[in-house]
């Protein structure tokens, strides 16, 4: 049932799962006043879900104290609907608080066991983020066949209406019940945006849709995807990062001959295989400790940038879901293998789903190995609020020259990408230069 | 060599009460005795409403997905009515009528569809299985009961119920043939209710009737208006005599409709019309049995009501009684598949609680309160 437990003390109605494995509808029409005693069953709102139109009844005896949303609004599963006041069977006003409580408690139900990882942990919805307001959908064109729910394209053949002459306001330019009603009674001036209250208790989490999106050619398609889950988790994360971050990337290329001999005569030791990855990782703690500037994070509500102690490292990990980003904490205090044996346990609890949400946040700084698949070099896109991140290229053979002087030696790219309102070129070449000295001279970098 | 023909058959259709009122006084004599009819309409009005409520609990949040049997109370009904009750009903999930017959407490339905599957865990002196949701396991199921019964020379039988869209199964076929081939003393009963979801029965069947698939089996079909309980009762009859007395299988079409949607979570509206609805509705079974007593001087408006008020007191009963009872906890999910608990679903019970949003406030709750316990 949606994990949506109702109140003991009947004090407010949490919105459930309507259908089957459905997150959300949007409110048509509320059934009831602030007041209104109503009795166990009898309808409070009327309701549209993706899949159809629902009539919500209540679940026991009371007197409505408060209504939350207005006709139009998209409810969230596990917001609360309604509130119930004195007077009811026996219910009390509930402290503030404690309200407060269980519907956050609700709130966090709702999405349980869906999503695995996410890139940054926070997965709170920045403005960007949010649906689009009726500003922006000033100007759009009314182009084409509407996109609408059966039941919605219902209400417009009920109602007499041509559904491809009303602007939509719901996700991707989809017609709402609302806006099929709006355009009914008001004609084709009434086609507005969603009359959004902002203290309605839902957080909208779609990417903002552009209003003058091109036209989409449908042709030729061989499968289409919703673009949803972590997916979706992900270019949300990526698209915050590079509207907030200001990112310049830095590249080099460091000759890792003696330093593959090392790795080779460690593996040797352990009995085991040992990639480059733990070695880079190594340097860039050691250089992190000189350019603290780079270990750090930023706090854009608060116009502050918080620079860390401990390096919290985290790697980047592709799995058959996507990209997750595990995160070493304390890694400057581990050891050349000990960092190993974490990157492998992490790598292993992305793939298997089974990492904690704990090891999924917190970093300071983040390593892409993406040489391991192929490239050389790449722009990476910072793990915002983070302000650096350090993509490794696949290290090869190549010829290389020393005061006129040719020789062969293993070359390893480096890519460096900085938020540049925190750290300059300059500093960001320095540290880039300290990783790439630390991986030319292994004597330095192995302790 | 002329062309001769290879068979010619027919299969018979019976009604006997239609939606006119006009009742086959020959075929429907000492049928149904007067004080069961009674009984029988109690029955189907506390069903109704038992969908009614089910139907609320669920869009306010107190019960997950829920199918209605609205429309088809007759149908099942009838059959349980006719059966022994040492006799297996196999049935899947639009039955309730006949299981409530059978005694089953309305509160199992309830916790079932409530997500607890102890509701589902049925006492064996009901001789019902288990609810199946699954699209036609059950015919299967029937047949191994009822070929169980001959084998140990019991005269128990077995009636099992589908729907239209099973009959399109492979399962539903290979219990034909097994039943049919090994003389097996098993009820084929198919509530065709029109539609398979959103599939109507025309598109998924190119015979004129379901009955007659039974036919290529060799297995004797009938086709019955399953609004009529009469007309139920009476292909009943004839069936478990076939059954019991002479270990043939038969297959019963019972011609009904699905007043309700397919379920909670369906909206039936988007693919059917309305002349369609309101057409069945004037044959609902419910209407006709009333219509029938009330000209037989066995009922009036004053019975209705307190009748009514019965069966919503019946109702809040057993959802008080279903709510009251205490949560499962989500471990027996993995607790309870294996004797011996293989280590990747040991850790999967063991990871269930993280995930990137947190742990869920009431499994740390009850996971502290284990460990204080």
């Amino acid at each position: 049932m949606a994990g949506v437990t109702q109140p003991k003390d009947r004090s407010h109605f949490i919105l459930p799962d309507l259908g089957e494995g459905l997150d959300e509808a949007e409110l048509i029409k509320w059934r009831v006043s602030v007041g209104d005693e109503i009795k166990e069953h009898e309808t409070l709102a009327e309701m549209e879900t993706d899949k159809a139109l629902v009539e919500v009844p209540s679940p026991w005896t009371g007197t409505v104290s408060e209504l939350c949303g207005s006709a139009g609004d998209m409810i969230k599963v596990g917001a609360v609907l309604v509130r119930y006041g004195s007077g009811g069977s026996g219910s009390e006003v509930t402290d503030v608080a404690e309200v407060e409580t269980a519907a956050d408690a609700g709130s966090a139900d709702e999405d349980a066991g869906t999503v695995v990882g996410s890139v940054s942990g926070e997965l709170t919805v920045s403005d960007r983020f949010a649906r689009k307001t009726e500003d922006d959908q000033a100007g759009e064109q009314v182009r084409g066949k509407a996109l609408a729910t059966p039941a919605v394209r219902r209400i417009a053949r009920e109602l007499g209406v041509d559904i491809n002459l009303i602007a939509g306001s719901g996700r991707g330019g989809r017609v709402t019940a609302s806006d099929v009603h709006g355009f009914s009674q008001n004609g084709a001036s009434g086609a507005s945006g969603p009359t959004s209250t902002p203290d309605s208790g839902f957080t909208p989490q779609a990417i903002a849709i552009p209003a003058d999106l091109p036209p989409v050619d449908e042709g030729n398609v061989v499968e289409t995807i919703p673009f949803r889950g972590v997916r979706r988790k992900i270019a949300e994360a990526l698209d915050r990062s590079v509207k907030t971050a200001v990112h310049f990337t830095v590249v080099d290329e460091a000759d890792v001959t003696q330093l593959d001999a090392k790795r080779k005569e460690y593996a040797k030791v352990l009995g085991a295989k040992m990639s480059m990855l733990p070695f880079v990782m190594s340097a860039i703690c050691k250089a992190l400790r000189s350019h603290p500037s780079l270990n750090a994070i930023v706090d854009d509500a608060k116009s502050q940038i918080l620079r860390k102690d401990a390096v919290n490292l985290g790697c980047a990990v592709d799995t058959d879901h996507g990209l997750m980003v595990p995160v070493i904490h304390g890694a400057n205090a581990l050891s050349i293998g000990q960092l190993g044996q974490a990157v492998g346990e992490l790598a292993r609890g992305c793939k298997d789903r089974s990492i904690e949400r704990e090891r999924l946040a917190g970093g300071t700084f983040t390593i892409s190995n993406v040489g391991s698949y192929g490239g050389m070099f790449a722009t990476p896109i910072i793990n915002y609020p983070e302000v650096a991140i350090l993509a490794v290229g696949r290290a090869k053979e190549k010829v290389l020259a020393e005061n006129g002087r040719m020789f062969v030696g293993t070359v390893m790219p480096l890519s460096l990408s900085c938020d540049h309102r925190v750290v300059d070129g300059a500093e960001g070449a320095r540290f880039l230069n300290t990783v790439v000295g630390l991986l030319e001279n292994p004597s330095e970098l192995i302790d | 060599m002329p062309i001769t023909k290879a068979l010619e058959t027919h299969i018979d259709h019976i009604s006997i009460l239609d939606e006119h009122g006009s009742f086959d006084e020959k075929l429907g004599k000492d049928l149904i005795p007067d004080e069961d009819l009674l009984k029988l309409y109690q029955h189907m009005v506390v069903c109704r409403k038992l969908d009614e409520i089910a139907f609320k609990l669920q869009r306010s949040g107190r019960m997950g997905t829920f199918p209605q049997n609205m429309g088809q109370e007759a149908t099942s009904l009838g059959a349980a009515y006719m059966l022994e009750d040492t006799d297996w009903m196999v049935t899947c999930y639009r039955e309730n009528c006949g299981l409530f017959w059978r005694g089953l407490p309305m509160e199992k339905i309830l916790q079932h569809w409530m997500g607890d599957e102890r509701g589902n865990q049925i006492d064996r002196k009901h001789y019902c299985t288990p609810i199946a949701v699954p699209i036609g396991t059950q015919m299967l199921h029937a047949t191994g009961l009822a070929w169980g019964a001959k084998y140990r020379g019991e005269s128990q039988i077995a009636c099992t119920f589908f729907g239209d869209g099973a009959t399109s199964e492979g399962d539903f076929h290979e219990a034909m043939n097994f039943a049919a081939n090994l003389d097996i003393p098993v009820i084929f009963f198919c509530q065709n209710n029109q539609w398979a979801i959103s599939v109507p029965t025309s598109i998924q069947c190119s015979a004129p009737t379901v009955a007659q698939r039974g036919m290529a089996y060799g297995v004797e079909c009938l086709q019955c208006d399953g609004n009529d309980i009469f007309a139920v009762a009476w292909c009943m009859k004839k069936a478990i005599e076939s059954a019991r007395d002479h270990n043939r299988p038969i297959f019963i079409e019972a011609v009904t409709y699905r007043l309700g949607d397919h379920t909670t979570a369906d909206d039936a509206r988007r693919y059917r019309d309305d002349e369609e609805v309101a057409l069945w509705q004037s044959r609902d079974p419910l209407k006709r049995m009333r219509a029938f007593l009330e000209a037989k001087g066995m009922w009036n408006d004053a019975q209705q009501t307190e009748l009514d008020e019965h069966a919503e007191a019946t109702v809040t009963a057993a959802v008080e009684r279903a709510e009251g009872i205490e949560t499962p906890s989500r471990d027996d999910i993995f607790n309870w598949t294996f004797a011996d608990i293989p280590e990747q679903i040991a850790k999967q019970r063991d990871t269930m609680r993280t995930t990137s949003l947190g742990q869920d406030p009431s499994q740390i709750a009850s996971e502290q309160a284990t460990t204080k316990a």
